[in-house]
């Protein structure tokens, strides 16, 4: 399969990246790391008469601690550089764990934390060559109407699937978006809209340029848990993340949530509310992996029934918040 | 036992590593001719259609393209088996599954000619299609080869023995159906074929045609494009360059390299084409959906006393080998154990989906699962050990079994043994913690098919030799390297018959212009059939330069010994070499660089300038000695060619033909695996890997064909699954086909066991394909000494696991599509039950049978 024909553009500055954008809005896709933008030209998902090449800013690269506590990520910054940062081993031990589960070793040296964040949502319907997508008519997240894993319904339930979103929702993250009226930051679990077809609320002249992690959730301990066929290479199937702050044995402050089975990553609203003042135990883990469970409404997206991953969803929870609540 | 030889049985690295590793060498795709064109082709969207109208003409008109080809151009259908001739380069009336070839454009580039398929009008008419092959039986119209009633491509009915009254004997009987899910080659070099025609010098028309493609079967291939291209055999050259990976996936000519040839001829100028990844999936051929209803009867002792098969294979739309897999499935029964009375039925069945072919175990494996799994159930009712049962059912070699397969070298006994033992299966069987089991399981496998599938009586592979006048062997071998080490092994052979070291030998294999007839890589053949041609090639040409040597040192040539290099009389003490020319003989067979080689022989050639002279003598050099045959003979060959002996080509019933072979290798296997109980995960911690190769000729490429096997066998038992969806192949890549990464890959060790065989070359066997087949079943009755659940179907995905866990526990039900209980599947499912689709999928004939059920009611998860 070849690559469609199109203008490479590659600014050096953010802004010129913006100009860039406003000038070719809705004809031009971002590539960050290129790992998903790349094969997905291939099968024609995207057609674009241009593609928008980042990797030349250098000023959207890096992990840069504030002396408040909080963290500044680049969104360019590529996923192993997250996965290896000590800093953020120590203080978000949950985004290292997302971002060393994605993919594998060499996917990760090109993937992107801001390509991770707006990972296209996915689905066996659409993940596939334009000649397959005709042999099946077509779905309603390209070129068709119909959903196929969820007829009926005229929503797209394409499944999300980046591993570090669910950790980042989990700090309370924020992302910073560059638009032409300059820049301006929203809270990550804004970012999602639960669509999958436009799964997320950015505009076309707009681009994610930085991530940032508020010191209030920094020395969380957390844990990311990730349901996959193969130990390396495949997107999650079912994603758990949680982070818990813990004061004299109770809990003091937790968060989780989920991916992969649903179009968007989600915040588990109640889970922090049930956990909050307790002590861990066993079958308090067990009521909150219900509830987890509760909030994923997976559909045939990918391999595996999508009882299995829910049941995986109850299951991968109950273990993240026993191991999170472990000395 | 490896002392008397000097260059086999010795770990030895690959000949074309090198070229390998560095990234130098060059596959079909790397390949490149002057004004090559760039051919792509268009695949059907529909499942069975007819089609009515293909317009070209708009495809046509875009600049760039040079011609596009339909079936009509080709109209000649051909097939790998002479009773399977139902395939067309293009389609000629009818698609039969979507990705079924329609038609192929020819352009200056890819991007071009993809958009030249866009442009390609084709106007279907719908047919109801068929994607469950006990549905598909009981077609009265649409059918999906005219010819085929019921769309039953072959079915054949075997008993030997008296099945009946060996089930009254039996004390224990187990009955099951076992359904083993489709499963292809993933071969890491996609499918790729470039085809260049040559101006006949006489008439200025298209003339011969060389052929570069990435197959298994170079010499089928040339007879196939003989037919549809209606030119002599003569006429065409089949080159294989290197092969990244075959598993029976190039075994057969696959349809792009038919279609290059045919465009290349409408384009008048050379056409390459590349598959996707897609393609290949679909281009398939790899190993059917299968259902076995097998039945089992054992006396209280554990012995066998009658098995009864009924085997269904979803083919899909073409034959390909499928007459030889069902035969396969049956025949294969017989060989391991000693088994009395044997019942087979077995049904090949077409349906709307992409051809299986032959894959890695062809027939066996699917079979091997249920019967190893069921002889472990008996062994639990009968309450004897699971190894203990294995050693009862023992063959007494050399033997013919009940299916008239001839058994002669079994080093059956000596895996079971050595397996058991290495696994400390004994102290740890039935006693490791809870959610952690140990599994035996047994295989083997044909050393080449005794029958070739074009009835001839040609031999099976013939080799020929050729020795330059400064010692240089060229083994001329149409084998095929598809990276088992076909190449190594023939040098190392030719080496070891010659007594000359490895570096001397150039092997030139797989051109038909220039090498001999050999039927290619499948069957397992190559190390005893094309090994045995060169053995006799080598010995051949020994012949002459022994009859010249012994002149020159005046004795008979029977009292001469080739060795290291060296020619000397029988029972002489071999002469001290000189010390730097040892050195360098050792150095250059370890690999060592051009100037080291060319200065040995500048320095053996100075050596045999100031021996010139000398009388008669006690030894001579290698070269001295060819120099001597090449001034008797003139030019030095040999040849030698081989077919297999009357008495291993099997009984005389219908289908006796498939099955037999010279000679059988052998594999016993342990599996150690642990189970989390609350996700279904299933991890294979150590397989104990047994494997009878006759002899080793190099055991560092038996080992790591021992690992593949393993490894391969582990990926169909856990992970790797076809999925269908109303005709279309949900995971037609490898990210969702999900062979096993790394991480996943246990500790694998491999022991080699030597039953020595009588007739293999050197006593090897094969050890490239019996070992994959007995990791399934291993691993699945380590599930079940870990938890107690006997699984039915595989892949066993976490899924399944969990699903039958839960069911076994009586704990909340898990369920899958249709409330299938993997412990028991009673129907076949067309996406195999691991995925649900509760969606409308595409649009299909209105008749087809999966729409005939109401679809179930559109809802989520929840």
């Amino acid at each position: 399969m070849s690559l469609p024909q199109f203008k490479l553009l590659r600014p050096r500055a953010t802004d010129e990246a913006v100009s860039f954008l406003a000038k070719h809005a809705g004809n031009v896709r971002i590539l960050a790391g290129g790992t998903d933008l790349i094969p997905s030209m291939r099968q024609k998902l995207f057609e674009p008469e241009s593609v928008l090449d980042l990797r030349g800013i250098t000023e959207l690269r890096g992990i840069r601690p504030l002396a408040s506590g909080a963290v500044e990520i680049g969104a360019l910054t590529t996923l192993s550089a997250i996965e290896r940062s000590a800093y953020l081993r120590q203080h978000f031990p949950v985004l290292t764990e997302g971002a060393a589960t994605v993919a594998s070793p060499v996917l990760r040296n090109m993937g992107t934390i801001g390509g991770n964040i707006c990972l296209d949502t996915r689905c066996l319907w659409y993940n596939q060559s334009l000649t397959w997508r005709k042999g099946c008519g077509f779905c309603i997240k390209k070129d068709g109407n119909l959903c196929h894993v969820a007829p009926g319904g005229s929503k797209c339930w394409a499944a999300f699937s980046g591993d570090t979103p669910p950790a980042l929702l989990c700090l309370n993250a924020e992302v910073e978006i560059a638009g032409p009226n300059g820049a301006r930051r929203i809270a990550l679990r804004e970012f999602y809209t639960g669509d999958g077809e436009n799964y997320r609320k950015l505009e076309a002249n707009e681009l994610v340029t930085r991530v940032f992690l508020p010191e209030a959730s920094a020395d969380y301990r957390g844990i990311y848990r990730k349901l996959r066929v193969r130990g390396s290479i495949d997107y999650p199937l079912a994603g758990v993340a949680v982070v818990v702050k813990r004061l004299n044995g109770h809990v003091a402050d937790a968060r989780l949530a989920i991916t992969a089975v649903n179009p968007a990553p989600l915040l588990v609203q109640r889970a922090g509310e049930m956990l909050i003042g307790k002590i861990i135990d066993e079958a308090l883990a067990d009521a909150v992996g219900d509830l987890a469970a509760r909030t994923a409404k997976p559909l045939t997206t990918s391999a595996l029934t999508p009882e299995y991953r829910r049941e995986m969803i109850r299951v991968f929870t109950k273990r993240a918040v026993l191991a999170a609540a472990r000395p | 036992m490896n002392n008397n030889f000097s260059i086999i049985g010795k770990p030895t690295a690959m000949i074309d590593a090198a070229e390998k590793t560095t990234g130098a060498g060059k596959y079909t795709d790397d390949l490149s001719v002057p004004g090559m064109l760039a051919g792509k082709i268009l695949h059907s969207p529909y499942p069975h259609a007819r089609i009515k109208r293909i317009d070209t003409s708009r495809a046509e008109k875009l600049e760039g393209v040079v011609a596009v080809v339909v079936g009509k151009d080709a109209p000649n259908p051909y097939g790998i088996l002479p009773v399977g001739h139902d395939e067309h380069a293009l389609a000629f009336d009818k698609v039969r599954y979507v990705g079924d070839n329609v038609a192929c454009v020819v352009a200056v580039s890819e991007a071009i000619a993809e958009k030249a398929m866009e442009l390609v009008d084709v106007e279907y008419e719908v047919l109801p299609a068929y994607f469950d092959p006990e549905e598909s039986m009981k077609a009265q119209s649409d059918l999906i080869h005219d010819n085929k009633p019921g769309n039953l491509e072959k079915d054949y009915h075997h008993a030997f023995g008296d099945p009946d009254k060996g089930f009254a004997e039996a004390v224990h009987v187990a009955e099951a159906r076992f359904i083993a899910n489709e499963v292809t080659h993933a071969a890491m070099e996609p499918h790729s074929t470039l085809a260049s025609f040559e101006l006949d010098p006489h008439t200025g028309k298209l003339g011969r045609l060389t052929v570069w493609s990435s197959t298994q079967v170079p010499y089928y291939l040339q007879h196939k494009l003989s037919l549809v291209l209606e030119m002599p055999m003569s006429q065409i050259r089949v080159i294989k360059p290197l092969v990244g990976g075959g598993f029976g996936g190039k075994s057969e000519v696959i349809p792009l390299e038919i279609i290059a040839a045919v465009a290349a001829r409408k384009a008048q100028a050379p056409v390459k084409i590349t598959y996707t990844r897609e393609e290949v999936f679909w281009a398939h051929r790899g190993r059917p959906r299968t259902i076995i209803d097998l039945k089992t009867g054992i006396k209280s002792d554990g012995r066998i006393t009658s098995v009864k098969a009924r085997v269904v294979q979803d083919g899909g739309a073409y034959c390909s080998y499928g007459v030889v897999t069902i035969l396969y499935s049956g025949a294969l029964l017989g060989a391991l154990y000693d088994i009395p009375n044997i019942q087979y039925d077995g049904y090949r069945v077409l349906t709307n989906k992409p051809a299986c072919g032959a894959m890695r175990g062809h027939g066996t494996v699917n079979v091997r699962f249920a019967f190893e799994s069921q002889l472990d159930e008996l062994a639990a009712k009968a309450g004897i050990d699971s190894a203990e049962i294995r050693q009862r059912n023992l063959l007494m070699p050399p033997c013919i079994t009940v299916n008239g397969l001839r058994v002669q070298s079994y080093g059956l006994p000596e895996c079971i043994e050595k397996t058991v033992e290495r696994s400390g299966w004994k102290r740890r069987k039935g006693k490791l913690p809870k959610g952690r089991g140990l599994g035996i399981a047994c295989s083997h496998y044909v050393s080449g098919a005794a029958n070739s599938i074009i009835r001839s009586d040609m031999p099976h592979s013939t080799v020929n030799i050729k020795i330059d006048r400064d010692g240089g062997v060229v083994v001329y071998t149409g084998a095929s390297e598809i990276g088992q080490g076909s190449d190594t092994m023939t040098a190392q052979v030719a080496a070891e018959m010659l007594g000359c070291s490895l570096s001397r030998v150039r092997v030139i294999a797989a051109d038909t212009d220039l090498t001999p007839i050999d039927i290619g890589s499948y069957s397992s053949r190559v190390t005893f059939m094309a090994g045995n041609a060169t053995l006799r090639a080598a010995e051949d040409v020994k012949k002459r330069i022994a009859a010249a040597a012994a002149k020159k040192m005046n004795c008979p040539a029977e009292e001469l010994v080739f060795r290291d290099d060296l020619v000397f009389k029988k029972g002489s003490v071999p002469p001290v070499v000189k010390k730097d020319q040892a050195e360098e003989v050792e150095v250059t067979q370890a690999g060592a660089s051009v100037s080291g080689r060319v200065e040995g022989q500048i320095l053996r050639g100075s050596l045999q300038q100031k021996r010139k002279d000398e009388g008669p003598k006690e030894w001579m050099t290698f070269e001295e000695a060819v120099v001597a045959a090449i001034d008797f003979h003139g030019a030095l060959t040999g040849t030698g060619s081989y077919a297999p002996p009357q008495e291993a080509r099997g009984g005389k019933h219908k289908g006796a033909g498939v099955g037999p072979s010279p000679a059988y290798s052998y594999s016993a296997q342990v599996a150690e695996v642990s189970l989390d109980e609350e996700t279904g995960e299933v991890t294979v911690h150590k397989v104990w890997a047994a494997h009878d190769c006759g002899r080793a000729l190099n055991p560092v490429s038996v080992e790591g064909q021992i690992i593949g096997s393993v490894w391969m066998g582990m990926g169909q038992a856990l992970t790797e699954e076809m999925v269908w969806k109303d005709g279309m192949l949900m995971n037609p890549g490898m990210l969702e086909y999900r062979s096993p990464s790394s991480v996943e890959s246990p500790e694998i060790e491999p022991i080699i066991v030597e039953s020595i065989d009588p007739e293999g070359p050197f006593g090897a066997k094969e050890c490239s394909e019996g070992s994959l087949a007995a990791t399934i079943p291993a691993i699945a009755n380590a599930i079940y000494d870990a938890v107690g659940v006997r699984l039915h179907e595989s892949p066993f995905t976490p899924e399944r696991v969990l699903a039958a866990l839960r069911a076994k526990n009586n704990s909340k039900r898990l369920n899958l599509t249709e409330g299938v209980d993997p412990t028991a599947p009673a129907r076949f499912r067309e996406h195999g039950g691991s995925l649900c689709f509760k969606g409308k999928g595409p649009e299909r004939h209105a008749l087809d049978p999966a729409r005939r059920e109401a679809p179930a009611a559109a809802r989520g998860a929840d």
